[in-house]
Order: C-alpha cells, then structure tokens, then sequence
C-alpha cells in the first residue's frame, strides 16, 4: 500500500532551501525563524527530499518549543515524515515524539490539545499511539467542545486501526455515554458517527430511544442518521420499516441539505410508489426553490436516475419538473427538456406541447440575450414530440412557422427541417403547411432555410393553385428581372452598395466546408456568418429576400430555386390543362434561370458563379427544353423517394440505437448472480458486504485496485538493456487513468554487490515524474523490484529514457548503463467516442491544429483502408455505414476520440482510388492542442504503411 | 458525504495548496487535480464537474480556482455551504489573491482548512469562530503560565526553608564529620532544577518530568490499570526513558540530601502548600485584595524607594452568581490612586466606589475553584518616601573585634501592622560551619548552601514591636551583609480596601454570599 499523502504545496524551486540553514535556523531561539524554517523543511520533504539528518534537531530544539505556530507545523511535519521502515516497522527514534505528543494532549492550550487530538486522526502507527491513549481519553471530558469534537474522532480513528479495538476496548462505551451527554452539534454528530462506524448497534440504539427528538437534532447529526439507516437497510432489508418514519419526519426539516439526503435515503430503501413519490417531490420542489444551478443540475441528475428506475411515478410529475425551464441557465433547460422528453405519454402530451408553445412565445418576447439557443431547443423538444406523437404535430407546426424568419439561424433551419419532416409523415397536415410556407416564405432571411423551403415547396406544392401560388411567390421574392439594373445609375448605386458587402462575402466563403459525408466542398456561398445587417436591409426591401441573397453571391441558392422552378412547371404540365399557361410559366422559369446565370457571369459580383451550381442551372435549362417520361419520374417522383427512404432509415437507425442502449443493462450470459437472500452474512468481510456508497468513496480515493491481467502484463513486458550489461532490467508498464507505474525488475548479473544503485529517469512530453529515485544495494545475482510512478497531464506520445547507475566495490567511478527508450502510446489514452454531426463540424472549424498526412499505403481497397486505420487508431467513425456502402472510388468518413483528459481528436480521412488501383488522398488530425494532432499523425504515419 | 480534498489552484491549473482529508495516494491527487482544469469549460453557469469517480465542485476567485474534491454520492447542497465557508476565509488569510499571495499563506491556509473539515466531514463552524481556532489564543493557557510562575516561586521558598532545615539537622548529626564536599555540583543542579520547573510544560523528556512541577499534569503512573488489559502487560516505551525513581536514583538522591543538597522530591501540587496562592475558594464569590511591599531601606536610615502596589480580583464560582457589581469602601489615603479594570464602569466607581461591567448585561467570567488568580477589578499604587509609612526596619551594625565579627541586628516594626512570618535573611560571607548566636528574639537558621542567616518571627504584634539578634562570624568586611531581605505578610492593608457589599443585577433575590480575602505581601523588601 503506497503512503497516503495529505497535503500538497506548490514548490517554488527558485529559492531552494539548504538543509544547513534550516537546521541552524531551527537551532536558534528566533521563533518567526524557526516558522520559516519548519515551512521550508516541510516543503522539501513534500517535494520529495528525506532529510533525515533533519529529525533529531527537531526533536532536540522544536519540540520544546512554547510557540504555537511552531507546534502546529511541527505536527504537519510528523505527519509528513516517514514514520515506518521497510519493512512497516515503527522507526525507533518515533518514540522521541510520543512525549512531546503526551504534553501537547494535556496542555493548557484548548487548542493545542485540539489540532494534537485531529493529529492523531491521521496517524496509522500503533507502537505511536498506545502511550498516548490515556491522555486522548482524558479529553473527551474536557470542558471546551473544541477538544471534545476532536477527542472524538481521535478515539475513532484510534479504534478503526487494525488492532483499534483491542486498544481502546470500551472505546464505544466511552463515546455512548459521552453522546448522551453531549450538548455541542458537532461533538455529538462526531460521537455518533463514532458509535455508527465502530458499534452500530449501539448507534441504532441511541437513535430508536431517541427517535422523537430526531428532528430536533442538528442538521450535522441527521445527516449522519440518514446515513446509518442507508447502511443498516442495506445490510438488513426487513429493518426497513422503523426507519421510514424518521426519515418522513425528517423530509420537513429546516436544512435543504438534509431534505435532499432524505430523498436520496427513501429512493434507495424503498421502491414503493408513496416513497419514490415523496422523494421526486422533494426534488421537484428543490429545483424551484434553490437558486444555485449547481445544485439544479444535480437534482436533475438524481430526477433523471429516478427517470430510468421509477417511470411510471416520474411521468405524473412531468410539470413540476418542467418548472425548472424557468432558470435562465441554458444547461438546466436542456437538462430538463431531455428529462421530459423521455416522460411524455399519450395523456399528458397535449399539457407538456401547451407549455412548451408557451415557453416559445415567451422567447419572442424577452429580452434576454441568448433567448434563440433556447428557442432552438424549445423547437428541438417540440419536434421530438411530434415525431412521437403526431397528432401534436398540427398544434404546433403553425406556431412554429412563425420562426421561419428567425434571425437566429439555427433555430430556423431546426423549424424548417421539422416542417419537412411533419409535411412527409403528416399528409393530412400538407396543404395548410403548404398555404402556410408560400405565405410567410419572403419572411425567410437564410440561404440554408431558403433553400430548404424551396425543396419543400418544389416537392409537396401538387394542386393547381398552389403550384401557381408558388411560382408566383418565387417570382416576387426574386424582384424584377434582370437581376442587375440595365441603367447606368442603378449600377452605380448597386456597386457603392455591394463594395462593403463584398468585403464580409470573401471573409467568409474562403473557408472549406466539409460535407455531410465528410468531403471537403469549397463553398462559395455565403454561410449564415455573412449575414450582414445590410442584406437585411436589403431583404427587407420590396425586391424580395432571394434577390438580395442571389445579389449577395449565393449561386448555390440560385441552382435551388433553377431546381424549384423546373420541379414546379413539371408539376405544372401534370396539373394544368392549358397548354399556354404551361408554356407561360415555362418561358417565365428560363428566364429567371437565364437571369441567375447572367448575373453569374457579370462583373457585378466579385465572384462569378462557381461551376456546379452553373451546370445544374443549365441542367434545369435543358430540362425544361426537352422533358421527357424519364427525367419527370426521375424529378419527381424519385426524389420524393429518396427523402424518405432518408426519414425511415433515420427512424431505423434511432431505434436501433434504443435497442442497444436498452441492451447495454442486461447482464452477460455468464455473469454471477447474486442471490441476497442467499448470502450468508456470517463470517462475511466487511469488504464482501460493501455496499455503492462505499465503492463511490473507493472510486473517489482510486483505492481500487484493479485486477491486473497478467496476459496484458507480459505483452507489455519492455527490455531495457541488454543480456550481457552487468545489470539487465526489464519493466512492464501500467497504464492508469492519469498515471503510469513503471514495474521495473533489475537483475545484478555480476558476482559482486553493485552500491548505490539508481534507477535515474528522466521524461519528454507531458510526463512527470512523481518520486525521485533511491539508492539500493544489489547482492551478487539478486534481482530487485523498483517502481516507478509517472504523472501524466495530456495525450501526448511521451518517451521515457533513463539509466542505472551503480558503484562497484573495486571500481571506483560509478558505473552507468543507459536504458532503452520506453515510449507512451497515445493509444493508451484515446478511446472512441460519439459526437453529433454539428459538434464535429464546429469543432473542425474551431479547432487550431491540424496534421495533413498524405495517405501511403498498399492496401487497395478503401473500406478495407478505412477499416484498418479505425481500428489502429482506435477511434469512433462517426459517418454512417449505409453512406459508406457502394464502391464508387472514393470515400470520405469522420472519425472521432476522446482522450482520458477530455480533449477531442478529430479526423477525417478521404481516399481516392486511382487508375492503378492505388490509394491516395489526405487523412485530416485537428485537435485543440499540439500534442494529440502530432501524436496521432506520427501513428497514422506509422501504422498506414503496415497494411495487414 | 465525504469531501477528499480542498485545493486551490491558479487558472492555469497549477496546484498551489491542497488538504487532502481522506487517505489517498500523492499520485491519485495530483492526478485529479492535474485533471481539473481540462475538465473545467469557459462560459459555463454552474461550477462542478463531474467525472467518472469523483466531482468536483469549485469556485473561481480572482486568478485562482478554489476547489473541492467529493466521491459523487456527496451531498451537494452541503459541499456547496463548505465551498462558500472556504471562499470567505481565503481573502482573511491571503493579503493578495494570486499565485505569490497563497503560497506564502500556504500553512495558514491549511490550518484554516483543517478547521472547516474534519475527516471528510464539514463542521459547523463560521469564518469567526476559524479565526479564533486559528488564533489560538487560550485564557487558560495565561492562567496556568500565571500558576506555574507562582508555583515556582513557592517552590523556591520550600526549597530554602528545606535546606537551611536540612542544614540543622546536618549540623547536629554530623558534627565530627567537617563535610568535605559539602558544595559540590550544588549550584549546578539547583540552576538546572530551576530551568526545568519553568519549561516543564514544553520539554521535559527524560529527567525533567521527574523532578518538574507537574501541577495538574498527569503522568504515565497515573494510567488507571483497570482499563486497558494490553497495556497493563506490555508498559508504554515512554516509561523507560523516565528518570524516575529507580534504586540508583533514589540513593544518589539520598546521599545528596545528606550532603546538604536541596531535593525536592514530590511537589505534587497541594492546596495547603501553597502560601502565596489563596486557598480554594469554597464561597460562592470571592473578593481575594492584595497589596505588594516594593521596599528599598538604606542601610544608615532613611529610604531608597517605596512602593505599595495593590489589586482587588473576583473570583465567581457559578455562572448564576455572575451577574452582579461590587460595592467596596477606601480608606480615603489620598496618596493611593485607583485604576478601573478597562471593562470597568469608571462613572459607576468614581461617583458611587460601585464596580461594575460597562455593560450591565455581561456577566463577570465564572471559574473553578481551582484557579487561584480570578479576574482583576482593580489596580492601585501608593508611593512614598514618608519613613514612618515603613511597616519594619532593620538595624545591622557589624562591628570587627578583634579575630571576629560580631553583628547586632534589630528590627523595629511600626504600629500600623501586625507581620505575620517575618524571616530576615542576612547573607554571610561563605562559612564552613553555622555562626554563632548569641542572643536572638525568635528563631534562627543557617542555610550553608547559600551561606544565608535566616531569622524568622511568627508574629510581630504589640508585644514586640521591637527585637534582636546578634551572632558571631569570622572576620568580615561590613558590606558582606547587604543586601538583608526581609519577607512577611499582613493581613491589614495600606488602602484599607473594603468589600461592603455586593448588589446583584439580575432575579433581584438575596446577594450571593461571599468572602473577602485581603493579604499585603512583601515582593522585594531589602536593606542595602
């Protein structure tokens, strides 16, 4: 077991502190000197220095010493020191300590006596204590509770060592009567977490003879008898039924710490509705009524928990839970909104969609700053629920066009994407969404909406009215035609306006998108970024918001409306019997066609219309000059299919994702079953009962020790040097969470004892190393175990390199033999992980390092390739396997990790076949920071080349 | 319900203090804090984190991050109260809120902490109530170090009355036996006595816990057997270091003692010894006046200096008697000024000699019976050159004749006071053996240690309001026997300080019952 460590300090190395100036400091009679230098002789021993020389002049001249800041550092310092051998044993010269320690116990000095008393907390040494037991015991009567508080824990600490309880046999005795009679709350909640730890029985006792008055009791105490009624119901479920009664009594006590633990308490006794009801009240009525969003989320937390338990009993308090969308804070409302999501049923959706509309509104009103995220999330929220739950979907889908125009785009393009969804699933929803778009669509100020819009409005406008209503309405808001004035002075104007413009459209259409798929698309239309207030203006203006758009550059938009257009006179022929009227509107659509393409390839705009929109602008041309039987299925008919064979694969891929989380919880099939009512509680350690709360804390302190595959071990054997050096060492290295242990074995190979041996270590990278090395002697042919303990702060490729040092008897040089290098795989510390698309994108953009690898390889196939780096880099492809499927020669996929510090890897890999059947393209690293983008380059680089 | 660790850290995520308050490994620590600031977002509006293990809920002051480590289970809502403890006592102890600002207030800050969160647990306890632990200021620390000091004195005392006893009966015994080392190592050992009766509190290992002034200090003898059945079989390692008293010891002790050596052996604390402190009070209120002789006479008549200083002190038993003033009477001397304890009414006294608090709802601090000092009320001081004020003064006439010196001493006591245990103690030059007396009104003594004279009176009242006493020593210059000190006691006092009355503030029912105590005591009386 390594020593436990109970302070840090930061070490400023600077200044170092010589042990001859500390000594004499501590020699001499000047007390605020002998403080400095008690500080600086704890700080090099926290810093890893022994100073053992150090010891006896403290015994000799600080011991005695009368000042209490001295006595108070003196005791941080034996607490710090080593106080065992090797071999565990209590050094000798400890005993030197126990007086001073005995006449601290006894001092005049209320306090002296206290901080001593919590000193002894902390000491695990028996051969230390046992002298001192009569004076800790005689404190517990002292008459200032500032001892007794601390006499307290001392008798518990005491009695918890491994041989506690022979030492202090009537310890609890002691603490009961001491407890009875106690007046001070702190002293008697430690009396009782004594009598709880130590004697249960007896603190169940006191409790049940005390049960009336337990809501009297202080709030430190009650929090300790909801403790042991967790931990006496866990051992013995039948007990269960004296307690309930504190515990309601307790649910009305003033403390909101002990009315949350109350809660925690009935949800883990009991599984009966009245209980589990009671608690989400509790809960429900802290989120309202406490201020601080920390502790909001947290009780989200426990509601969430009691979600996936307890369902039935959550969904009727699905409202009181929605109170919490009031917080300003945008992590509780999500929070919340997942919570509800998941608690929605046929009888209480139509209140949750009311209140949401409400919440919507609200949103269009107030002031607040970030009022569009929520927005978004409202609408988000809403959309789910109308996906499960269509009949909603007419209440809401009216109200949330209105946000069509948002100026928050992502909120509008989330209405838009929901409209398009509800207007497939909901064909008795079509035509008054239909009548709804075509009306509010010069509303719409984004590109990315816009066009959305439009396929919505090409795709589902089917009657002859609205097909007419919607080419009518593309025609206003495209302006008189042609796009740029033939009048001198009204290109003068355009271009004094479009000069500014310009400036905010090359800003931002210079960045590379990456695709859905993950290619890389340089987009010359303007993002939602370029969103300039005068665009607004513009679009504003009577000539409509796809003129202004289309004048700003965006002839992506421009091949969206072509489309539009040529679906909609298509549908025309279909619906129309006049022939002339179709001709009218096909002539119409050329011509708006011809004008895009015109202002395409003018100088008004700084850039020309890139090459994919003009084709599909001439496509739409051609199309509409010669239709045919084929092109008109094609258009529209295959197009509508394709949308939603996307919707249903959606659906299929969220179910199944359902089914895998739902499978996640069911047990292996060779799992142990635990039968509790079976288990023998006889003769059981209290290891084998231990129950969550203790695990938690074992977590918590990293006591866990886990089991060690040996497998694993041995394939991390590393030789360190070579058979034939005097010294041969090998290591095997464990990796935990944020640490690595050197388990290095050193073998003296020679006939003579080799002195003074060091393993000296040193670290490149984020590495640290947490002890310095000691000195050994190896016997002729004997072996050693040395560890070494490494920090590790980031995800980076770390090496370690080192030597061993020695002396031999005849030679008189120290010998040096220097170690193979030992690298840290990165690997170790990536693990995949899921992110949304959105995410991946933003942080793609965000992200400031990235490490372009050119793809080398012999593997031939693309999904073969994409399938080996996925698996050597152990990370997450986040592109869907259907958008993988089909051999096209090309392939684009995202992949995504995690590191064990939380830092993001993203990477995104496009491959090419060529002619010669070779791969090339580029594999993508981006990352917040340096370390992971280059570490990860150097192993793509690495493993790409390895092929099998 | 445990907290692992308070910490504070700079934004950048270097530690610069943590308390860790369950055991955990350095490296487990450092690891989770190394973790935090990666963990920790911008822009965010709630303060924890949570991990797979461990939450950490924090608070960003300034440059710096304070932050608590919990296992997950932890009750927020409580860890939350603890962190806003914490934030406040930063800036108490931390003069600037940087990097430099908490590491030189490291230890404080740990300390601070220590107070706030004991063994995981949160106690309950405000940022003033953490200063005051931190201050450590303790009254009955002050007390004690009162009652040691007095203790030793006393003990001074016993130790020259015990020797110039011991003397005596040396003399008589071993008459023949010319003593040959009869001065050896004393000095040493006597210094070294002192010195550990003075430190006894602090060190005290080995030898000095033999010898020291215990006072209430219990020993490793003391451990009731009964108790612990393991430690009755194996006794604690501390005993052998004890210079106790094993057989060697006690028989260097006994030839000591027999060579004239002062040992004192058991100074147990006991009531009755004591002169100087005033016994137990067993009355409910007790008003304990004291005045102290600074004397100075020169050795041809006449005054040097003279100082009377006095002090009125309560001592209250019962916390229910507490509330009360105190009416006394003076003496009228106007030569004698009075001062009011600071948390004195000064009106109250001045206009009608009533002491009471300022603040009539406090009530006077209550203590035990065992505390002798009880809190001061009032302070006077007289001072004077006036010779008749002189309660006694010594004659020393020393006269050569030829191979010898004959001293002639007297006293002659004055009216106003009866002195109680007069002892006159006259240095002689260093002497093998006693002088001779030849003619003496009371008791005489030798102590050849300090090769003093002591000539003591139980009592000087009317009847002998004048005495004498002459011996004989080999030849001596006459200044060998300046400075003579004198020591005695009074029950009268300069000021005449009475304790009329005393009124109760609060119930209105009968006044406690109370006593008086007055005493005037020599503290440095001499003839030079």
């Amino acid at each position: 077991m390594e020593k436990s460590c109970t302070l840090l300090i930061h070490f400023d190395k600077g200044s170092p502190a010589i042990a001859n100036e500390i000594k004499e400091a501590l020699e001499g009679n000047d007390v605020p000197a002998k403080i400095d230098a008690m500080k600086k002789a704890i700080m090099l021993l926290l810093n890893g220095e022994t100073l053992p020389q150090l010891f006896i002049t403290i015994v000799r001249y600080v011991l005695p010493s009368e000042d209490h800041t001295v006595q108070k550092l003196l005791l941080l310092y034996l607490e710090i020191i080593e106080k065992t051998d090797a071999k565990g044993k209590v050094l000798p010269e400890m005993i030197l300590i126990c007086q001073n320690l005995r006449n601290n116990l006894i001092h005049p000095n209320e306090y002296i006596r206290g901080v001593t008393l919590r000193f002894l907390c902390r000491l695990n040494e028996t051969e230390i204590i046992e002298p001192l037991i009569p004076s800790v015991l005689q404190n517990l009567e002292h008459r200032h509770l500032f001892i007794r508080r601390n006499a307290i824990l001392a008798v518990m600490s005491i009695y918890k060592l491994p041989q506690g309880d022979q030492l202090l046999v009537d310890a609890p005795e002691m603490i009961e009567k001491a407890l009875s009679t106690e007046q001070d709350p702190s002293a008697k909640r430690n009396a009782f977490l004594m009598l709880f730890t130590c004697a249960q029985d007896r603190a169940i006792n006191y409790l049940l003879t005390h049960v009336d008055r337990v809501s009297e009791w202080g709030e430190l105490l009650q929090m300790v008898v909801l403790e042991l009624i967790r931990k006496v119901c866990r051992t013995n479920r039948g007990e269960k039924s004296k307690y309930i009664k504190i515990i309601i009594s307790l649910l009305n006590a003033q403390s909101t710490a002990v009315i949350y633990e109350c809660a925690g308490t009935l949800v883990s006794l009991s599984s009966a509705p009245t209980a589990i009801k009671a608690a989400a009240n509790t809960y429900c009525q802290l989120l309202v009524s406490q201020s601080d969003n920390n502790v909001k989320l947290i009780v989200l937390d426990r509601l969430n928990e009691l979600k996936s338990s307890h369902i039935d009993i959550m969904v009727d308090l699905i409202m009181d839970v929605l109170r919490a969308l009031s917080s300003p804070n945008h992590d509780i409302q999500r929070k919340t909104l997942d919570i509800v999501l998941e608690l929605i049923t046929p009888r209480n959706i139509n209140e949750v969609v009311l209140l949401l509309k409400k919440e919507v509104v609200k949103t269009q009103t107030g002031e607040l700053e970030k009022n569009g995220e929520y927005r978004q999330m409202l609408i988000q929220a809403i959309h789910s629920c109308a996906i499960k739950f269509p009949e909603v979907a007419s209440t809401v889908v009216h109200l949330l066009m209105d946000f069509l125009g948002d100026t928050n785009v992502a909120s509008a393009i989330d209405v838009v994407v929901f409209v398009r969804e509800i207007i497939e699933t909901n064909p008795k929803l079509r035509v008054s969404i239909i009548t709804r778009l075509l009306d509010t669509f010069y509303q719409i100020r984004a590109a990315r909406v816009c066009s959305c819009a439009l396929w919505i409005i090409g795709e589902y406008c089917l009657s002859l009215s609205e097909v007419e209503s919607a080419i009518t309405t593309i025609k206003q808001c495209l302006g008189d035609l042609p796009f740029y004035s033939v009048s001198e002075e009204g290109e003068a104007t355009d271009a004094s306006n479009k000069t500014p413009q310009a400036n905010s459209v090359t800003v931002s259409s210079r960045r590379p998108a990456v695709l859905a798929d993950g290619t890389y698309a340089t987009q010359s239309a303007v993002s939602e970024t370029a969103f300039s207030p005068l665009t607004i203006v513009q679009g504003s203006l009577a000539s409509g918001n796809l003129r202004s758009l289309l004048l700003s550059g965006d002839f992506f938009l421009g091949a969206v409306v072509s489309c539009t257009l040529a679906k909609l006179v298509l549908r025309l022929e279909e619906v129309q019997p006049s022939k002339v009227e179709v001709n009218k509107a096909t002539t119409q659509a050329l011509l708006i066609m011809v004008s895009i393409l015109q202002l395409g390839q003018s100088h008004v705009l700084p850039h020309p219309i890139d090459n994919d929109s003009c084709e599909r602008i001439v496509l739409c041309m051609r199309l509409l000059c010669n239709t045919g039987d084929e092109i008109r299925k094609i258009w529209l008919q295959s197009c509508r299919q394709s949308f939603v064979k996307m919707l249903s694969e959606k659906l299929l891929r969220e179910t199944e994702e359902l089914k895998a989380k739902a499978q996640v919880s069911h047990a292996q099939p060779d799992d142990l079953i635990d039968f509790y009512h079976l288990k023998s509680r006889k003769g059981m350690s209290q290891l084998e009962l231990e129950d969550e709360v203790q695990d938690d804390l074992k977590h918590a302190t990293g006591e866990f020790v886990k089991d060690a595959d040996d497998v694993n071990k041995l394939n991390r054997i590393l030789q360190l040097t070579g058979f034939s050096d005097p010294v041969y060492a090998e290591a095997y290295v464990t990796v935990h969470h944020y640490d690595i242990v050197l388990d290095v074995t050193v073998i003296n190979r020679t006939k003579e004892t080799l002195q003074n041996l060091c393993l000296e270590l040193a670290t490149m990278g984020d590495l640290k190393l947490v002890e310095r090395p000691q000195n050994y002697t190896l016997a002729p042919e004997s072996s050693k175990q040395i560890k070494a303990n490494i920090k590790v702060s980031s995800t980076e490729t770390g090496v370690i390199f080192g030597n061993i040092v020695y002396e031999a008897s005849n030679v008189l040089e120290r010998t040096v033999v220097v170690l193979n290098d030992i690298h840290i795989d990165i690997m170790d510390y990536i693990s995949p992980a899921v992110c949304t698309d959105t995410a991946f994108r933003t942080m793609w953009a965000e992200f400031e390092w990235e490490n372009k690898v050119a793809i080398n390889t012999v593997i031939q196939d693309e999904k073969e390739f994409l399938n080996h780096i996925i698996k050597s880099i152990n990370m997450k492809c986040l592109t869907a396997q259907s958008a993988l499927d089909g051999e096209c020669g090309f392939l684009a996929a995202n992949l995504y990790a995690k590191s064990a510090f939380g830092e993001d890897a993203l990477v995104n890999l496009s491959v090419e076949k060529q002619a010669d059947g070779k791969l090339s393209g580029y594999i993508r690293i981006r990352s917040k920071t340096q370390g992971i983008a280059l570490s990860l380059g150097d192993k793509i680089t690495l493993k790409q080349k390895g092929g099998k | 319900m445990v907290v692992l660790a308070a910490s504070v850290l700079s934004k950048s995520g270097k530690v610069l203090v943590s308390r860790q308050f369950v055991d955990m490994t350095r490296i487990r620590i450092e690891g989770l804090l190394a973790a935090f600031p990666k963990l920790v977002g911008t822009g965010k509006q709630h303060t924890y984190v949570e991990t797979e293990n461990v939450r950490y809920v924090y608070q960003p002051i300034e440059a710096l991050y304070l932050l608590l480590v919990t296992n997950k289970q932890s009750n927020i809502l409580e860890d939350l109260e603890t962190l806003r403890l914490l934030s406040k006592l930063v800036p108490e102890y931390c003069y600037s809120l940087d990097e430099d600002g908490i590491c030189k207030t490291a230890f404080e800050l740990i300390f601070a902490f220590d107070e706030v969160i004991c063994l995981g647990h949160k106690e309950n306890v405000t940022v003033a109530q953490v200063k005051q632990y931190c201050e450590m200021e303790s009254h009955e620390e002050k007390l004690h170090k009162l009652v040691l000091q007095s203790k030793i004195n006393e003990t001074k005392d016993v130790m020259k009355r015990k020797a110039s006893e011991i003397d005596k009966s040396k003399i008589d015994k071993n008459r023949g036996d010319k003593g040959g080392f009869m001065s050896m190592g004393s000095g040493r050992i006597e210094t070294s006595f002192n010195d550990m009766s003075i430190s006894s509190s602090g060190s005290g290992f080995g030898s000095g816990s033999g010898l020291g002034v215990t006072s209430d200090v219990d020993s490793f003898s003391t451990k009731p057997k009964g108790r612990q059945p393991s430690s009755a079989t194996a006794p604690p390692k501390g005993l052998g270091m004890q210079l106790g008293k094993s057989q060697k010891t006690n028989q260097f002790l006994e030839s000591l003692k027999a060579e004239g050596e002062l040992i004192v052996e058991d100074v147990q604390p006991r009531a009755g010894q004591s002169r100087v402190v005033a016994p137990a009070a067993t009355d409910p209120v007790t008003l304990t006046a004291e005045e102290k002789l600074n004397v100075t006479l020169k050795r041809d008549g006449g005054i040097s200096s003279f100082d009377v200083q006095g002090t009125l002190s309560l001592q209250i038993l019962n916390q229910e008697d507490a509330h009360i003033q105190v009416q006394i009477e003076t003496g009228g001397n106007p030569g004698i000024l009075f001062k009011t304890h600071p948390n004195m009414s000064k009106e109250l006294f001045s206009n009608e000699n009533i002491l009471g608090l300022k603040d009539p709802n406090r009530p006077f601090p209550t203590g035990p019976a065992g505390d002798a000092a009880g809190v001061g009320l009032l302070k006077w001081r007289m001072q004077g050159a006036d010779e008749s004020m002189v309660p006694l003064t010594i004659n020393c006439w020393p006269s050569v004749s030829g191979n010898e010196t004959y001293v002639s001493i007297e006293y002659e006591a004055s009216s106003m006071f009866d002195l109680r245990n007069v002892v006159i103690s006259v240095p002689l030059p260093a002497l093998r053996e006693a002088p001779n007396v030849n003619q003496v009104d009371g008791e005489w003594r030798f102590d050849s240690r300090n090769s003093v004279l002591e000539w003591s009176i139980v009592l000087i009242d009317d009847s002998n309001r004048s005495g004498s006493m002459e011996f004989v020593v080999p030849p001596a210059d006459s200044s060998a026997f300046f400075p003579i000190s004198v020591r005695f006691s009074a029950t009268s006092l300069y000021s005449d300080l009475k304790v009329v009355n005393i009124i109760p503030l609060k119930g209105g029912g009968a006044p406690p019952k109370f006593s008086q105590r007055t005493n005037l005591i020599t503290e440095n009386y001499e003839v030079v």
